[in-house]
Order: C-alpha cells, then structure tokens, then sequence
C-alpha cells in the first residue's frame, strides 16, 4: 500500500510560557485507503501531532514527508497548492465562511483549484450536498444551519477537490449523540466506497473502534498498538 | 483562477459592514470633492486671468531699459580687480527713453509673417481733472486702429466708441475705474496735467472696462499727437511697441530674436507677469497640500475599516488559507477593498465636485479682485477629473496596502488552535 503521509522521528516542542516537549520521536506512516483515528487522553498532544502531519504547523523537529515531499521544503505557494489540491480538513468547529450560503461554502476550494469551469464545479458540489443528504439547504447561508449540517457541509467542501486525504480534529465533538453517528457514519462511508483516506482524531472509543487502525498517544508518545 | 470567489468575498465583507464602508467611502468622497472644486475654481480663475492677460497686454513690449545704466566710465581707468568703484546716484528718469528710429522698426516688424499686429506708443504720469476731482493716471498715446487691433479695446467699451480718438480733436478714453473717480461722463471736457506742467483740454469720446482693475482705475487712451504735446516732445518721439503674434508660443524665442536685432529690451508676456506666475505656482502649492492632506485623512480612515475587518475575519482567513488561498489572495482580497471604497467614494466625490462646481459658475458673484468678472470661471477640464480620480486610487491603495499585506501573513494554525 502507498504512504500518503510518514513521519519519521517527528518532535513538537512548545517554548511558551514554558519549554515543553509535547510530541516525542514520533513515527507513524498513513497509507491510502486507510480509515485511522488518533486517540488518547485529554492534553497527550492528538491535535498537535494531526497539525503537523496536515501541513498546518512547519514548526516541528524531524520530517513530515507529504507523497514523499517534506513539508517544510514547501515555498507558501507550494504548500497552498497541496492544501487545496491534496488535502481536506474538518474541525470540531464547523469551520466555514458565514456569510456565505452552503453551496458557495463548499464549491470555495474548487473554485479556487479552477480545474472545472463553474457551472460542472456546482454540479459537482451539489453532488457532494447529496451524498450527504442537505441537497435542500444548498442555498441557505451556513449560520441558517444546524449544528450537525453545517459538519457536513464542512465534509462536502472537504471532498470537493478529491483530496488525498482528510484530517478532521473531533469532528463529532461538537454534536449531540445523535448526529455525531450520522456524521460519523458518512465518513466511515466515504473510505469504505470512496475509498477516502481518512486520518481523525477522537477520544470517543465507541467511534475510534469502528475505524481501521487506532494510534494511542500518550503525554506525546506512540503506545504501540499498531496494525499496519 | 477564477476571480469569482475573491470578488464576492470582497463584496460580503463591504456589505457585512455597510457602516464602517460607507463613512471610508465618504472620507474618499470629501476629498476628491475638495479636489475638484478647489482645483476648478483656482485653476479657473488662474485660467482667466492669464487669458485677459493675453488679450491686454503685449505678447512682445519692446523698450530701452531705464535700469540697465551704463557702467561708471571709471571702470576704464581703474580696470583692476582688487579696485573697489563707488559711484553713488546714477541718475534714472522718470519716463521710459525715447526709441530712437522707433517707427521705423515698427514698419519692419510689421513685415515679419509671424507678427499680427504692432502698436507704437508713449505714455505719460498725468493729472486728470474734472471740476475739484483731480485723479493721477497714465496717459497712453496710440495709433487707436492699431491698438484696437491688439487688444480689442472696442469690445471693452461700455460707452463712446474707439474710433472718435480720431475725429474728434483732443478726444480721450477713460478707464472705467479712472471715470468713476473723476465722476466723468461720456462727452465731458476734462483737464490734463503733464509732469512737465502742459494742461490740455480733452473730451472723453469712451469708457473702457477691461476686467483687469490696475489697468480700470489708471488708464486712459489718447492720440500719439496729443500725447506727445503733453510730453512736450516732437513727432517721432515713441516709447513703446507692442507686439502681437500668430501663435503666442513663439513670444519667447521671437522676443530674443527682436532683443539682439533692434538693440531694445523685447519681454514677452511670461516675463512680464512673472510675478503673477510665482504667485500661481504658490496657489498651486497650497491646492495640492490641502487635497494631499485630505486624501491621507481619508486614507488613514481606510486603513482603520481594513484593520479592524480583517481582525474580525480573522477566522474566514484562517479557512481560506487551509483550503489552499494563498497569501496573494488574501492579500488581493483586502487590497480590492480599499480599492473599492476608493473609486466608488471617489466617482461620488467627482460628481459632487462637479454638482458644486457647476452650481458655483452659473451663480451670479461679481467678484472684485484684481480681475473682476460677473460669474466666476470654473475650470472643468477631464484631466482634473482622472487626477482626482487617480490621487483617490493611489491613496486608497497605500492605505489598503498595509492591512493587506499584515492579512496575508496570517498563520492559519495560530486561529485553529485559539478555538
Ligand atoms: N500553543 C500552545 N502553547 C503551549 N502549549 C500548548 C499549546 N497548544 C497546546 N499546548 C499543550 O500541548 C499539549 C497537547 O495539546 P493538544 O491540543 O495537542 O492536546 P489534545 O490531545 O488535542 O487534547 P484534547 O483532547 O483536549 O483536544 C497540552 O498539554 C497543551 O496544553
Ligand atoms: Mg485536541
């Protein structure tokens, strides 16, 4: 299987207000097709290790290497570039353009990619509205929405591009039970029909047990329960 | 790429914050305002004035130079440098000297292609008098056809007619300013007193009013012959020739020409009104301050609304960048804002300019200044309005420029991990 993402001898330090050393000679590779869950108690650095393996945060010790790239070799544009091509992030806070309507949300990164002319670009995303079931909300401004739609309204715009891989950071943490397994259960979906690699971080057991592949961190180090 | 999202991404953020918008747009507005109707209105009067210059004064006025004095002849015995030479009181007349061969130069120049039209004159100090009214003012003696065909006096007169100089016997026309303080009438007989102490009697055949007011209150027209009789002096005797060109352009390089030929000094228009010049380039000096110092005012308010929208978009930029905006696009974002603000508040501020302007040139004023004209001149002139509209842009867009810039560095990571 392919390695989307490898991570060899990966050290985060935080130097403010003390120095703390919070991810600890880390090596892990995610392949493709895979569905992972980083889980882990409170504070033992899961969102940390998730930022710089997404190429959000340069500033660790050690490689991230992205389809073989280190991501600190990355020129800004470069690295925008690979974000919008590449990569698709859903947070705990439904992160989106509030002025925005559902649809302009989600046909944003396509826009940007301009790999499609306009009008396929929003067919496309309706598409996506679809597949997760708020086709009807497509014209509504993302603040008209609830909770739950708005994660996954986050989850079409993530797909638009085709990423490589999606990072969510507790995507469900947000959500009352309920919608948490819906939006749970449509991502499981989206790797075992799209085969989308998925790398998520949780600390809700009954969800990191459904996924393929659990990576335990503790106070910044891998426990190794690995089954590659 | 697609300018789609950039743009409405512009238009939500001006739209969500239609207050903060339509006050920096109005700070732009009131400067471009201030532009064009402080620019119209100097340059207008600027305009008008230096086209009643042109038409009243000379485009080339040759003299002999009372002031250029002769060195002291001691200078040829004591030719050393180290010898200091004081000669105190060098003598300089009252009156311009005469032009020797005067009308004959005068017929030369009137053979030159380039040259419209040439008037030979002397002029004189008098004291007019009327009853107990006596006013001192400046004699001019002229070929009257020939100055009409200069300066267009006829079009000046507001009673008589130019052409009674010469039929009727010692006529005179009067300024209009020169009138009012004498409380003379067309057809009154007034007295002239020459320095030199010859009095004549003279009917006031015209009045003219030019607009310029120095000229109004001092001049009067009088014939060469009578002019001459009040100097004291014979037939040939002039001081003066005007010369007016096909294309006043030339009046510089013709005026040189003139200069080295006839031996005279020949000052062209521009030399003559020098002072009037540097006191133009003043006025536009201080025009260009107060619409610069307007324009950063307005620029600083721009650069407040950007600051404060793009500390509250703070997470919107966080989400463009990792959905893959570059920093050239958020950039582009906030600069397109002030942009925005800029040359919509700066059309409004054209327009109103103009609305001002306008409604300005159609009210009566009747200024009195050293012109007078009944409505003020406004210069409308487009390339104002593309300057004005461009000083606006390029304002906005430093004050834009900053923010902007600060914007594009924002690290996405530093807002996800503040939620
Ligand atoms: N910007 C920062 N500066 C200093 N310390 C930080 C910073 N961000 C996180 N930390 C610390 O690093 C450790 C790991 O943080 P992280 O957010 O990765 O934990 P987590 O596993 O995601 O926890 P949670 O499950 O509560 O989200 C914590 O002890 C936290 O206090
Ligand atoms: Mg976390």
């Amino acid at each position: 299987m392919k390695k989307v993402i490898e991570a060899k001898h990966l050290n985060k330090y935080f130097y403010k207000p003390v120095e703390f050393h919070v991810l600890k000679d880390i090596d892990l590779s995610i392949y493709s097709g895979e569905f992972a869950a980083i889980v882990g108690p409170s504070g033992s650095g899961k969102s940390t290790l998730l930022y710089a393996l997404s190429s959000l945060d340069r500033e660790y010790e050690g490689e991230v290497l992205f389809n073989d790239v280190e991501l600190k070799t990355l020129t800004n544009q470069k690295l925008a570039y690979l974000r919008n091509r590449s990569i698709g992030f859903i947070f705990q806070f439904h992160y989106l353009l509030a002025d925005f309507t559902a649809l302009d949300n989600v046909m944003l990164p396509g826009l940007k990619l301009g790999e499609l002319p306009p009008e396929e670009l929003k067919e496309k995303a309706m598409q996506k509205l679809d597949l997760l079931g708020i086709a009807d909300q497509a014209m509504k401004k993302v603040n008209r929405l609830s909770g739950g739609q708005q994660q996954r309204v986050s989850i079409a715009r993530a797909l638009i591009n085709e990423p490589r891989i999606i990072f969510c950071d507790e995507p469900t943490g947000n959500l009352d039970s309920k919608n948490a397994m819906v939006v749970f259960d449509m991502l499981k979906n989206l790797t075992r029909e799209y085969d989308q690699t998925i790398l998520m971080v949780t600390h809700d057991d009954s969800f990191s047990s459904k996924t393929d592949r659990q990576i335990q961190l503790l106070d910044g180090k891998i426990i190794d329960r690995e089954t590659p | 790429m697609n300018r789609f999202p950039i743009l409405k991404i512009v238009l939500t953020h001006l739209t969500s914050r239609k207050r903060q918008t339509i006050v920096s747009m109005l700070g732009v507005t009131f400067g471009i305002t201030v532009f064009i109707f402080q620019a119209g209105v100097i340059t207008g009067l600027q305009d008008f004035f230096i086209e009643k210059t042109i038409n009243s004064t000379a485009h080339i006025h040759i003299y002999q130079d009372k002031n250029q004095k002769s060195p002291p002849v001691l200078l040829d015995v004591y030719d050393a440098d180290k010898t200091w030479i004081s000669v105190p009181n060098i003598k300089s007349k009252e009156e311009l000297p005469k032009l020797k061969r005067g009308l004959q130069i005068v017929e030369i120049l009137e053979s030159y292609p380039e040259v419209t039209g040439v008037s030979p004159s002397l002029s004189t100090q008098a004291i007019l008098k009327l009853g107990v009214a006596d006013i001192s003012g400046i004699i001019n003696g002229v070929n009257v056809r020939k100055e009409n065909r200069l300066f267009d006096l006829e079009q000046d007169m507001v009673s008589g007619s130019i052409i009674r100089l010469e039929t009727v016997n010692n006529g005179i026309i009067l300024g209009s300013g020169l009138a009012e303080s004498l409380g003379a009438i067309l057809n009154d007989n007034i007295t002239v007193v020459s320095p030199g102490g010859v009095a004549l009697q003279m009917k006031v055949v015209g009045i003219l009013d030019t607009g310029l007011r120095d000229l109004d209150n001092n001049r009067a027209y009088s014939s060469i012959r009578n002019t001459q009789k009040l100097m004291n002096v014979t037939g040939s005797y002039i001081t003066d020739i005007k010369i007016k060109l096909e294309n006043v352009e030339r009046s510089g390089t013709l005026a040189r020409e003139f200069q080295s030929r006839f031996g005279y000094t020949a000052e062209d228009w521009k030399e003559a009104n020098e002072g009037i010049f540097s006191v133009f380039r003043i006025q536009n000096i201080v025009t260009y301050l107060v619409i610069i110092s307007i324009l950063l005012v307005s620029g600083f308010g721009i650069f407040n609304i950007l600051s404060m929208m793009i500390y509250e978009k703070m997470n919107d930029i966080a989400i463009l960048k990792s959905i893959g905006y570059t920093d050239v696009d958020i950039r582009n974002v906030f600069l397109l804002e002030a942009l925005i603000i800029g040359f919509i508040g700066g059309l409004i501020g054209l327009l109103i300019g103009f609305v001002f302007s306008w409604i300005t040139s159609i009210i009566p004023t009747n200024i009195e200044g050293f012109v007078s004209s009944e409505y003020l001149n406004i210069n409308f002139d487009p390339a104002f309005y593309l300057l004005a509209l461009v000083f606006g842009l390029v304002a906005t867009g430093i004050a834009g420029y900053l923010p902007a810039k600060k914007a594009s560095k924002i690290d996405p990571i530093n807002i996800i991990r503040s939620q």
